[in-house]
């Protein structure tokens, strides 16, 4: 009986070496996202049938991706770290978990909208913005974020719990634009006016001022289009915030990559970036989701608000990174749900 | 003799103390240490981290998170322990006394709600709990806009899906209880002029005592670890907290303090439980061979009881397997169901076999040694192999990455980070169910097999392994259960492309793609059910436990 254990844990262990061993092929690129599959997934084919370069697509949420990849250190089989989330990106930065892209690659892409250190570069970026419905009364007032405090809003708000990630970036991007005094009262302003009420998904928002029961939301703005696309009769649509003269500006967010420190196969996992940073790709991701190219001259969707069309808070993507600490100690000192 | 103490002093210590630790507790006993201190690493690992957190940091948890952290997680263990009580008990005190129309249907509709994972529970419900959703239509059309849908996004609507999710337990100990429990008793008791209900609540409800406490333990302590349910419905429990304080701050220290005082809460709690449990044994006298007889039901009565019981599975089971249905023959419609979804099935299944059976044979040393050699330090192992219970599974993944990755690197990659913390966290089932089964067998037997020649390995395959194979076979089951439902700790170590149901589900939930998540729960729920017969084969096995 012993026997066959003892050779029942070889076998197990020689299994695992082999899943282990056949992880790393040779044209083989592991990414960790944490981005949607299905918005990475239709790039990925596209790059597999061109280049033959196989990808193996490791999905979980970015942070937790983020955590692992600095657990396993040179362990790690992640040869890119995708996040939907300029903050993340920033992080694993800072933890020392990326390397440098080549310059030749990134110099396409804004300088705002990377690192400095060119450790990480946005793919694709997205606006946060107010969807109103077109039959509320009284939102006249409604120029910016901060009005969204405003008593009159009481019970016709909408907004996601402060666990969201592009909330949190929202938030960090406001903070750094005014002051954290202000942000503060804004956050109370606004959980007096939901009333505990919060929504658990940003398409729930759209839907819910679509029919009615609110009348404003905050949301990035693709959840808007994609919206309309299903129900192009539905009564919604954008309010681009804050641009008045002396107005701030729309909170902007990004997804990006990082090539990590550990990759033993830098030159392929460049070849990647290259394709998702060409004109082609570029494009295919403005078309999954409605979102902005990163990239200069590629436009977003016709049916989005055109880049450079209005005013974006003059924040460099990896501050959301730097500051994000303190926006969650904010959101935590004020109880926001 | 001068020599050899003079070898064993050149010996350094900690060789020598193994040694001495060896001689004192024989072979069993280092296989049982050993096993023991590989479940205790997630423990050691949370021991290592929370004494780096410094006085403030314990000072801010202690001001900010604790206190809320506590009331969220303690009023929720209570809750779910009441309507645990309530669904688990009424039921189980139905099916076991009262004889009615397709009364083993129903112990197997109050069974199958095991199959279902509290975040399949948890997604299910919120989507049917919508505006458009079955139950938020049906609500919008009896109640308009008079009242409004119940909001599962609060204390309540956790509590509805976790004691859903988890009253089977209770049930499962209670029947058990109650089928093998001596009717003489009751009798007297009616003789003596008391009504039914006076019966169960002053005879019955005592005597279960044992049998409502180990089922209720087993629901508070899957409440204490659940991270699926409460994440989706982010309710603030110690557990969620965790891990947003690893994912969202990236602060393992405040993480592990965390943790640390989780850990002594439902330590606690476990050593409460068996304290009151070692106190509260009933032994039957003498002839207990006559089963207790059930009653027949009237036709009145059959219909309460339907009634009642075809709630509970409406909302346990029924209404949950239509969803899914409904959505898994959209998704099949839709051709979406390709090679890929098959090699999710096909990996929760290697897992979920893979950790069952390293779980049932690591488990043994430990179980053994304590029914044999019964000490303060085989109960502290008992203890100890409870860690996986007690901890968060993301804590568990984490603490099992970091031992793999410094101790046993080349292991990497691979499922054995995986297997390892799955084994960690459901070693408390085997363990129990395994030393359930031991107490059975007298030691009189082995000293019979012994005597006649055996040796200790042939007296082990010949006489002790066959005697509790059906033990064996009730921790393999629950095992596997558990493990195929697996979410945090499988999401963390799964290696690089290996993707499970339980991670698919999540994924796809969080994605809205309600036709991709629907097809992978069902299969779940299939991938269970054989796994659940075998466990009501052997269920009698079960029922020593408590």
């Amino acid at each position: 009986m012993k026997r066959y254990w003892q050779q029942g844990l070889v076998g197990l262990l020689l299994a695992s070496f082999l899943a282990a061993a056949s992880a790393v092929q040779a044209e083989e690129l592991v990414v960790y996202s944490g981005r949607k599959d299905k918005f990475i997934t239709p790039l990925i084919k596209k790059f597999t049938e061109e280049t033959g370069v196989k990808v193996v697509l490791h999905t979980a949420k970015s942070t937790a991706l983020l955590n692992k990849l600095r657990i396993e250190g040179d362990r790690t089989v992640a040869d890119l770290y995708i996040s939907n989330d300029a903050g993340n990106l920033q992080t694993g930065s800072r933890l020392g978990l990326f390397q440098k892209i080549d310059k030749d690659l990134t110099k396409v892409i804004p300088a705002d909208l990377r690192a400095d250190d060119d450790t990480w570069v946005g793919l694709s970026a997205r606006a946060r913005v107010l969807v109103v419905n077109n039959n509320a009364k009284d939102l006249a007032f409604l120029k910016s974020v901060f009005d969204l405090a405003d008593p009159r809003l009481k019970d016709r708000l909408a907004i996601t719990h402060s666990s969201n990630g592009s909330f949190i970036a929202g938030v960090t991007v406001y903070q750094l634009s005014t002051s954290k005094a202000v942000v503060k009262d804004w956050l109370q302003g606004m959980k007096d006016n939901v009333g505990g009420k919060l929504f658990s998904k940003h398409s729930k928002i759209v839907k819910a001022v679509a029919s009615g029961k609110k009348d404003v939301g905050l949301v990035n703005h693709y959840y808007i289009y994609r919206h309309l696309a299903k129900y192009p009769d539905a009564p919604i649509s954008i309010l681009i915030p804050d641009q008045q003269d002396m107005g701030m500006g729309v909170a902007w967010n990004v997804a990006g990559i990082g090539i990590s420190k550990h990759t033993k196969k830098k030159a392929l996992a460049e070849k990647l970036v290259a394709y998702f940073l060409s004109e082609q790709g570029q494009r295919q991701f403005a078309a999954v989701n409605n979102e902005y190219p990163t990239r200069k001259g590629v436009e977003a969707a016709a049916e989005v608000p055109a880049a450079g069309s209005y005013k974006v808070a003059d924040v460099p993507m990896q501050k959301l990174g730097m500051h994000r600490i303190e926006t969650l100690d904010l959101l935590d000192v004020i109880g926001m749900p | 003799m001068p020599v050899l103490e003079q070898a064993f002093e050149d010996t350094p210590w900690p060789l020598k103390a193994w040694r001495a630790l060896a001689r004192h507790i024989g072979g069993l006993g280092v296989a049982a240490t050993v096993v023991v201190g590989l479940a205790a690493v997630p423990l050691l690992f949370v021991i290592y981290s929370s004494s780096q957190l410094s006085l403030s940091g314990w000072q801010a948890l202690w001001s900010h998170r604790l206190p809320s952290l506590l009331w969220n997680t303690l009023s929720l263990a209570v809750l779910v322990a009441v309507f645990s009580f309530i669904l688990g008990v009424s039921s189980a005190w139905l099916i076991a006394r009262r004889n009615f129309v397709g009364r083993k249907m129903a112990t197997w509709l109050m069974i199958l709600p095991l199959a279902i994972p509290t975040y399949v529970f948890a997604h299910i419900y919120t989507i049917l709990f919508e505006e458009d959703g079955w139950i938020g239509s049906l609500w919008l059309n009896i109640f308009g806009d008079h009242l409004a849908i119940p909001d599962l996004y609060s204390i309540g609507g956790v509590t509805f899906i976790l004691s859903i999710a988890g009253f089977s337990y209770v049930f499962l100990l209670v029947r058990s209880a109650l089928a093998h429990s001596n009717p003489s008793l009751e009798e007297a008791a009616r003789i003596q002029g008391l009504s039914p209900f006076s019966v169960f609540w002053r005879v019955n409800l005592p005597l279960l005592r044992p049998a409502i406490a180990a089922g209720l333990a087993l629901v508070v302590l899957h409440v204490l670890s659940d991270f699926g349910a409460v994440s989706m419905l982010r309710y603030q429990t110690f557990t969620l907290s965790i891990y947003l304080q690893m994912n969202g701050r990236f602060d393992y220290q405040g993480a592990a303090g965390l943790s640390m005082v989780l850990v002594l809460l439902s330590f606690s709690f476990l050593i409460f439980e068996r304290w009151s449990r070692s106190r509260q044994r009933y032994y039957a006298s003498g002839t207990q061979l006559r089963r207790s007889k059930l009653r027949n039901a009237s036709i009145f009565e059959q219909c309460l009881i339907w009634l009642w019981l075809g709630l509970i599975t409406l909302f346990a089971f029924a209404l949950p397997l239509l969803w899914m249905l409904d959505w898994s023959f959209q998704a099949w419609q839709q051709d979406l169901l390709d090679a890929a979804f098959w090699s999710y099935v096909s990996n929760s299944l290697i897992v979920a076999a893979g950790a069952a059976t390293l779980a049932i044979i690591v488990a043994f040393p430990v179980a053994f040694f304590h029914t044999r050699k019964r000490s303060t330090l085989s109960a502290s192992y008992i203890q100890l192999s409870s860690i996986g219970f007690v901890l968060p599974g993301p804590v568990i993944a984490l603490g099992v990455l970091s031992f793999i990755l410094t101790v046993l690197s080349p292991l990497y990659g691979g499922l054995a980070a995986l297997l390892m913390a799955l084994v960690v966290r459901f070693l408390p089932l085997a363990v129990q169910s395994q030393e359930a089964a031991l107490q059975n067998l007298t030691p009189s037997i082995e000293q019979a097999g012994r005597i006649l020649g055996a040796g200790p390995l042939e007296n082990l395959r010949r006489v002790v392994l066959p005697m509790i194979s059906n033990g064996m076979v009730v921790a393999w089951v629950l095992v596997f259960i558990d493990a195929m439902k697996e979410l945090p700790a499988t999401l963390i170590l799964r290696p690089t492309g290996f993707d499970t149901l339980p991670v698919r589900i999540w994924i796809e939930a969080s994605e809205e793609s309600l036709e991709l998540a629907a097809p992978a729960a069902l299969m779940l729920v299939l991938g269970t059910l054989p796994a659940l017969w075998i466990m009501m084969r052997n269920e009698k096995q079960v029922v020593s436990k408590a």
